[in-house]
């Protein structure tokens, strides 16, 4: 049996400047651009997300209409897959803190 | 496994396949899409852009195989499960290098809602701009017949 007295605290090591500014909650944004189609953004967000067609055309409406939209948001390593995978597709996309959680 | 076969008219699209390959030839090195993630580490920026440069060309090297000895023969250029998702990037990359190179004195608002006189532009412009919605169409094509193909792959 392991006792408190026996137990060892591990401090947690000190984050650098960089982790602290990765960790939290990240979100990739899809900019408008004037050359990709619209259906092709939307077979886009379909594949890469998974989305129904009614999602991915909602998004695709929002990057047109607003410039941009939010179409996934969670941490940083899934969310640096995600923009990889829409820069492979061409998209224009960058990610930004959540700083709203 | 879906297969879509097409047939273009070679005196329309021939002559639109010197531009393409030039277009081509300059994404070598360069991503048609701005690269945008300023913090990465200098290792891994460069790992990153490296793997999307492989990626690009790849799917551009696929491309430009429908353009074989059958097209110049008989016009026709097919399209499967194997290369739709490719020469639909493909064409997304050419695009965006020929609106950065060829087609900057057009509006965002003409390129995207094709309110384009072409008869007004001069030669050089209005080549580039043929081989834009040239790959338009071929992007719809795919997209119609093999998204489902595409969304299963």
């Amino acid at each position: 049996m392991i006792t408190s007295s026996a137990r060892t605290d591990v401090a947690p090591a000190p984050r650098t400047e960089t982790e602290r500014a990765l960790a939290g909650i990240w979100r990739v944004v899809v900019l408008n651009d004037p050359v990709n189609l619209m259906s092709y953004v939307v077979l886009v967000f379909r594949k890469v997300f998974g989305f129904d067609e009614p999602t991915a055309r909602r998004h695709m409406l929002e990057v047109h209409e607003q410039g941009r939209s939010v179409v996934w948001t969670g941490l940083r390593e899934k969310a640096e897959a995600y923009v990889f995978t829409l820069q492979q597709w061409h998209l224009t996309v960058i990610l930004e803190p959540d700083e709203t959680r | 496994m879906k297969r879509v076969e097409v047939k273009l008219s070679l005196a329309v699209v021939a002559p639109l396949l010197d531009l393409i390959k030039r277009m081509v030839d300059d994404l070598r090195g360069q991503l048609a899409a701005p690269h945008s993630l300023q913090d990465l580490d200098e290792e891994l920026g460069a790992a990153w852009k490296g793997e999307l440069l492989d990626d690009q060309k790849e799917d551009c090297h696929r491309f430009l195989a429908l353009f074989d000895r059958e097209f110049f023969a008989s016009g026709m250029v097919a399209f499967d499960d194997h290369n739709a998702e490719s020469v639909l990037r493909a064409c997304a990359a050419i695009r965006l290098r020929l609106r950065d190179r060829e087609l900057r004195g057009l509006s965002d608002d003409a390129l995207e809602g094709a309110g384009v006189d072409v008869a007004q532009l001069d030669d050089a412009v209005q080549k580039a701009y043929l081989c834009y919605v040239f790959l338009a169409t071929l992007q719809e094509l795919i997209i119609q017949h093999l998204d489902s193909a595409i969304l299963e792959g």
